[in-house]
């Protein structure tokens, strides 16, 4: 399964790395620290349950860090101080939480219990932006080129995301016991994510609020557990990383060809730059769980195992949830792609770029119409960690 | 080696696929034939599967894993070709239709005919599924289909609009289905539909669900505001969606709810007052419209009702006469919008207020309009006619005669309205614009697709048996329903004690018509020297004034004024605005205290996680 999901984040990091080729995201250093990134991230997930895997993540959160900064405009540096005040925190939370679980993962007494599952709790919300923990993410995702962006939303969280996933496994006290708390911090983070994503105007910002909203989602199902819970938070967790890949790099194409940020006031984008646009409405679509699109196999894990947790009352708040993702996605497809023309582009247009989000693209569908090429080699060993 | 079962769906998406592959060596005509080849393909292999059918088989196979644990299932029952009939016959005629209507189309003819085979393809699969979960995959599938192809033109900002909102409300309701399906699945540990104990799980609330779901896709009032905005897509579009692979999607839902389980009598009475008021609602709207291809929409609305409200009777009688309007609706309807494409591609126009005087230079289509609209309004030996008359019986054999009462006078409303629609567009004297234009009959192609169905419509009104002993009575028994529909030529019911009714409203026909000519012939007024008006009532008018459409939708608009205020928009729109405010009140919250001082929002953010985790 670590293979698998290895293998997959390299091919998203390998999709990033030819877009940047075609339209530049940075200097020798973006290069030397998306490498790193990609590098540290996979050695994290090879060792994952273990020390050194936690390092390479810790690292590789840093090296995020160091990315957005690279780009030296005053708003990246200041997002990338606020991504750096959100990790070492965050880093230091993990630690002190290691230090009192021990070895193994194994419970504590009653009275640090608290604090550890505080600490963990407060660690990962700060690396994943949980609301109320979110500053860094929106900061970035307006701040930093859209593959910068790509690469620590895609590759670094997600891969943050398997290690919460693996404490599940090893820790299951953690959530089983504190179910509450872990449900509470997930709702908040879907429904003001999703409310917040409806208010921005700005793409790049709405994607990072909508971000936020579906590791919500995806927290839901890991603290649902199950075997439905555990597969529907790991494949929604891979449908994420692709979704926000071309997501991310529709809204970045469109920005390097038109030459100003994306705005809901930017209309008919898909005369001028019809890949970009369908590729964009393939990634949404897909991400808010419509099918054929992946993200609707690991969200129908996700409603069954919230249906099984908390019945009709728990799905009602889900499904109102994806309504508000489908307002504001379907808002930001009709105001920004389609209708009237009004901007022109400028230069030659790219083919590398848009091939590579038009091959995403058709990856999401495909893995959307037979899901279970992906999930036969994923759910058995999901199963067994669920008993 | 595939199963039958799965063969019409596999044909439409490898046609699909196919018509992607050579999507770069086709012309626009080679592409129009190919898709409605592999349509016709896949309606000769479902009318392969009718003989088993008839005989009362069902054909179940599963062909593999869609996804872990959720095995691609198919169950084909007596339901299930009816469906797949409407959709693969209507799709391939629409297809023929597409040939000649599209080919003026410079760009996009690649997507709309994989869009459109799609389409087709998955709502056979909708109606194949045995798998909850697939259903619902399919359910969207249509869905996302319909939403590309009405905003086909993109570029335009109404298309645009209403692609949109076809996507919002439909997918939005759509969740009704699935919450649904979780349900099942929770209470059951399967999502096959055919399982046994889906029957003992199956409640009111779970029906209720799915009626939701389905009300959306067969516009059921209030969740209809989405099909006269769909409007703009290309023609062909609009009668798919119309006639079969779309609206016809929810009344299937509901059909297929009686395979479920019993229903709880207040559901059924539920949905037949929604049928009833979706009925009046819609025909309504109608009247109030000079857009042609709105005024079919909303028609389209007040029909549903019918089948709806003839389904909800829960009677084996009224699931006949829910599912016989259905097929009835599904030529009817489709004709009469590939009609009125062809006088939209003629004229450049939809609106009927530039229209008139068509019927000399469009005869053909003249004609096929002629049968359609009579068929929908119920002129006898018109399909339509027997359609309203098996819900006429299967209503009064309910004893829900309220249902009669208001079906009529919905009948009657609507030949007002295909009354004005009629004779301003095709009778008259042509619109000023109109008289300078060279106009033309439609494309051959064009003529075939739509005379086809619109002969249908008599056929089936001819010898109604040819649809009902081979294909409505395989469904009725397929839903638990008994009893056998004798139906004769004519639509005459020989059984359910309907002879006596039959022969007296065939009775009462006749004395209403010989009163009517008397009376013509006892008070009729002088004819004028000059073509008159038809809404004038016989008095000439003035030489440079008309009575045409919009003095009839004025007319229209002024008598329904207080039911106007019923428009579902005008509560939904507000609802949106009030989300979107909350949410900009939400995002000042957050930028002006939570943003504002980060790191004192985590700190008590922490300190109130600790207090929590402590006490719970």
């Amino acid at each position: 399964m670590d293979l698998i999901f290895v293998g997959f984040l390299a091919v998203l990091a390998l999709g990033i790395g030819l877009y940047a080729v075609s339209i530049p995201q940075g200097g020798r250093a973006w290069w030397a620290l998306a490498g790193a990134i990609v590098a540290l991230v996979i050695a994290g997930a090879l060792t994952s349950q273990s020390r050194t895997g936690t390092i390479c993540l810790d690292l590789a959160e840093l090296a995020g860090v160091a990315l957005v900064w690279s780009h030296a405009t005053r708003e990246a540096v200041a997002a990338a101080r606020a991504y750096l005040y959100s990790i070492l925190p965050a880093i230091a939370c993990m630690l002190i939480a290691f230090a009192l679980m021990g070895s193994g993962g194994s419970r504590p007494g009653p009275a640090v219990e608290s604090l550890v599952v505080c600490l963990v709790i407060v660690g990962f919300a700060l690396k994943l932006g949980l609301i109320p923990f979110y500053f860094w993410l929106p900061a970035v995702a307006a701040a930093a080129a859209p593959m910068t962006t790509a690469l620590i939303v895609s590759v670094v969280d997600i891969a943050t995301f398997a290690e919460l996933a693996a404490m599940r496994q090893a820790s299951p006290w953690i959530f089983t016991e504190h179910t509450a708390v872990w449900m509470v911090i997930a709702l908040l983070s879907m429904f003001g994510g999703a409310l917040l994503a409806l208010a921005q105007t700005e793409l790049k910002r709405m994607l990072a609020f909508s971000t936020i909203a579906d590791l919500g989602f995806l927290l839901l199902g890991l603290v649902a557990g199950g075997p439905a819970g555990l597969s529907g938070a790991w494949i929604g967790a891979l449908s994420h990383a692709l979704s926000k890949v071309i997501l991310f790099g529709a809204v970045g194409l469109a920005e390097a060809r038109i030459g100003r940020t994306v705005t809901l006031d930017t209309s008919g984008l898909g005369a001028r730059l019809p890949l970009a646009s369908a590729a964009f409405i393939v990634g949404a679509l897909s991400f808010i769980g419509v099918p054929p699109g992946f993200g609707f196999v690991g969200y129908w894990r996700i409603y069954s195992a919230a249906t099984q947790l908390g019945g009709l009352a728990l799905i009602g708040a889900l499904l109102v949830v994806a309504g508000l993702d489908l307002l504001c996605y379907a808002r930001a497809i009709h105001r920004t792609w389609l209708g009237p023309p009004q901007l022109a582009v400028a230069g030659a247009s790219p083919w590398l770029a848009p091939g590579v989000l038009t091959v995403l693209a058709v990856v999401t569908v495909l893995l959307g119409c037979y899901p279970s090429v992906l999930t036969q080699a994923v759910v058995p060993g999901l199963l067994a960690m669920a008993q | 080696m595939i199963n039958p079962v799965f063969v019409p769906t596999s044909i439409l998406f490898a046609g699909a696929l196919l018509q992607i592959v050579l999507a770069g060596t086709l012309s626009r005509a080679a592409k129009g034939w190919l898709a409605f080849l592999i349509a016709t393909i896949a309606l000769l292999a479902v009318l392969a599967m009718m003989p088993a059918v008839i005989r009362g088989d069902i054909l179940t196979a599963t062909w593999f894993n869609w996804d872990t644990g959720i095995p691609l299932a198919y169950h084909v029952d007596g339901l299930s070709i009816l469906f797949m009939l409407l959709g693969t016959g209507m799709g391939s005629a629409i297809l023929l239709y597409s040939v000649g209507y599209m080919e003026e189309e410079t760009e996009g003819i690649t997507r709309f005919y994989v869009l459109m085979l799609l389409f087709i393809g998955g709502f056979v699969m909708l109606v194949c599924a045995a798998n909850l979960l697939l259903v619902y995959f399919a359910w969207e599938l249509i869905g996302l289909c319909s939403y590309f192809l009405v905003g086909f033109w993109y570029k335009q900002r109404a298309a645009a609009d209403g692609s949109r909102k076809v996507l919002i409300i439909t997918h939005l309701a759509g969740y009704g289905l699935l919450a649904a399906s979780m349900l099942i699945y929770i209470r059951t540990g399967t999502f096959l539909w055919t399982d046994p104990a889906v029957a003992t799980a199956f409640s009111s609330g779970i029906a209720l669900l799915m009626i939701v779901a389905a009300m959306a896709k067969s516009v059921m009032y209030p969740l209809h505001t989405w099909i006269p905005e769909a409007m703009n897509a290309p023609t062909p579009v609009s009668a798919l969606l119309h006639s079969a692979c779309y609206v016809k999607a929810g009344a299937y839902l509901i059909a297929r709810m009686y395979s479920f389980g019993p229903w709880h009598v207040a559901v059924g009475n539920g949905l037949l007052v929604i049928g009833c008021v979706t009925m009046l609602v819609g025909v309504v709207f109608a009247m109030a419209q000079t857009d042609l291809k709105r005024l079919l929409a909303f028609h389209t609305v007040s029909q549903l009702g019918y089948v709806v409200t003839g389904l909800a009777l829960g009677t084996s009688l009224g699931v006949a006469a829910g599912l016989f309007y259905a097929a009835s609706h599904a030529l009817f309807k489709g004709t009469l919008f590939m009609c009125a494409g062809a006088v939209q591609r003629a004229t450049g126009t939809r609106d009927i207020t530039k229209l008139g005087g068509l019927c000399s230079r469009m005869p053909v289509t003249t004609y096929v309009w002629l049968a359609a609209a009579a068929s929908i309004v119920g002129v006898p030996l018109t399909n339509g006619f027997v359609a309203k008359w098996l819900l006429f019986n299967a209503a009064l054999d309910a004893n829900q005669a309220v249902v009669v009462v208001v079906a009529w006078a919905v009948s009657l409303i609507t030949t007002f309205s295909f009354l004005k629609a009629t004779v301003s567009v095709f009778y008259g004297i042509p619109s000023h614009t109109l008289r300078a234009e060279e106009i033309h009959e439609a494309a051959p192609s064009v003529q075939i697709g739509m005379g086809i169905t619109g002969a249908l419509c008599l056929v089936f009104g001819f010898a109604p048996q040819l649809l009902i002993q081979p294909v409505i009575e395989p469904a009725v028994r397929s839903l638990g329903f008994g009893g056998q529909i004798g139906m004769t030529w004519l639509g005459v019911l020989t059984d359910f004690g309907s002879i006596g009714v039959t022969v007296g409203a065939a009775a009462g026909l006749v004395l209403a018509a010989l009163f009517g000519v008397g009376a013509y012939h006892l008070v009729r007024a002088p004819v004028a020297a000059h073509a008159v008006a038809v809404f004038s009532g016989g008095e000439a008018l003035p030489d440079d004034d008309t009575l045409g459409a919009v003095d009839f939708a004025e007319m229209a608009d002024e008598a329904f004024e207080p039911v106007f205020a019923l428009d579902p928009d005008r509560v939904l729109f507000p609802i949106w605005r009030e989300i979107r405010d909350g949410a900009i009140r939400v995002r000042w919250f957050a930028t002006a205290w939570l943003e504002r001082l980060p790191w004192v929002t985590a700190l008590v953010s922490a300190a109130v996680l600790f207090v929590a985790v402590s006490l719970l």
